[in-house]
């Protein structure tokens, strides 16, 4: 299944809604959108995810990709990711440095 | 033990990233003839797609190669066996727990993969044969989730 990926801005965040099932073979979609986002320089990079599927640990590579594209004072905040999907960024401990919230 | 089909289905794909996409098909088509669960699927294919994943990027490195798939399936759950001909990799070898201290942009994601996949499973087996790498990996119907949500 392939991912969508769609850039918007809202205020002062910038919005990445991804759709779909990201893995090895999709991630490199999410990681072109990350550096078109990093480059908006909003306070915050919002990653909306409720329509992702699956999430491999590209996934995960992705989300470290992003922390190392933004500012230190940027949040960047996963919004309304499916039980396995938050499960697999908490084992990675990404959790520490990416707020995770329902909505 | 877990009940399972005498023979297995095998399907076999070249060692690449747009071949993925098949091997996960044919782990969620096991997945639901032996009636896993949601959850139990998800492990079972993240699994699969991760050792495979590795195989494809790290193993032939880019490479020509072959991945040959072989599951059976029964009412207690699933089996799946990964073989390749790369030079010989033990995943649990290869396993990176992550590291809390550690800031993410200085973590080796790679070996996560292989923590991930060695976290979602019910039993894990590794042996290198006659130049192959074989991994054996098995989710339970029943099976207990190794890594269960928080509360």
């Amino acid at each position: 299944m392939p991912l969508s990926v769609s850039l918007s801005i809202e205020g002062d965040t910038t919005v990445i809604e991804l759709s779909g099932e990201l893995d090895a073979k999709t991630a490199p979609d999410f990681h072109r959108t990350i550096e078109k986002a990093a480059g908006h320089g909003t306070t915050t990079v919002e990653i909306r995810m409720a329509g992702v599927g699956y999430m491999a640990s590209a996934g995960l590579r992705s989300l470290v990709f992003a922390q190392q594209k933004v500012a230190d004072d940027v949040t960047i905040k996963v919004v309304g990711a499916i039980e396995p999907v938050s499960r697999t960024i908490r084992t990675a401990g990404l959790d520490r440095s990416i707020v995770l919230s329902d909505e | 033990m877990v009940e399972l089909a005498r023979t297995p289905v095998v399907l076999e794909v070249p060692a690449t990233v747009g071949a993925l996409g098949d091997v996960a098909a044919f782990v969620l088509r096991l997945a639901g003839r032996a009636g896993l669960d949601r959850r139990a699927a998800y492990r079972l294919r993240l699994a699969v797609d991760e050792l495979a994943t590795n195989i494809v990027m790290h193993g032939y490195r880019g490479g020509d190669g072959r991945i040959t798939v072989r599951g059976r399936s029964g009412p207690g759950g699933v089996q799946i066996t990964l073989e390749d001909s790369a030079p010989a990799f033990d995943p649990v070898a290869g396993r990176l727990p992550p590291c809390p201290g550690v800031p993410p942009q200085d973590r080796r994601i790679g070996g996560l993969g292989i923590h991930l996949a060695l976290t979602s499973v019910d039993a894990f087996a590794y042996v290198y044969r006659d130049g192959r790498n074989i991994s054996t990996l098995t989710v339970k119907a029943e099976g207990t989730d190794p890594c269960p949500p928080r509360p």
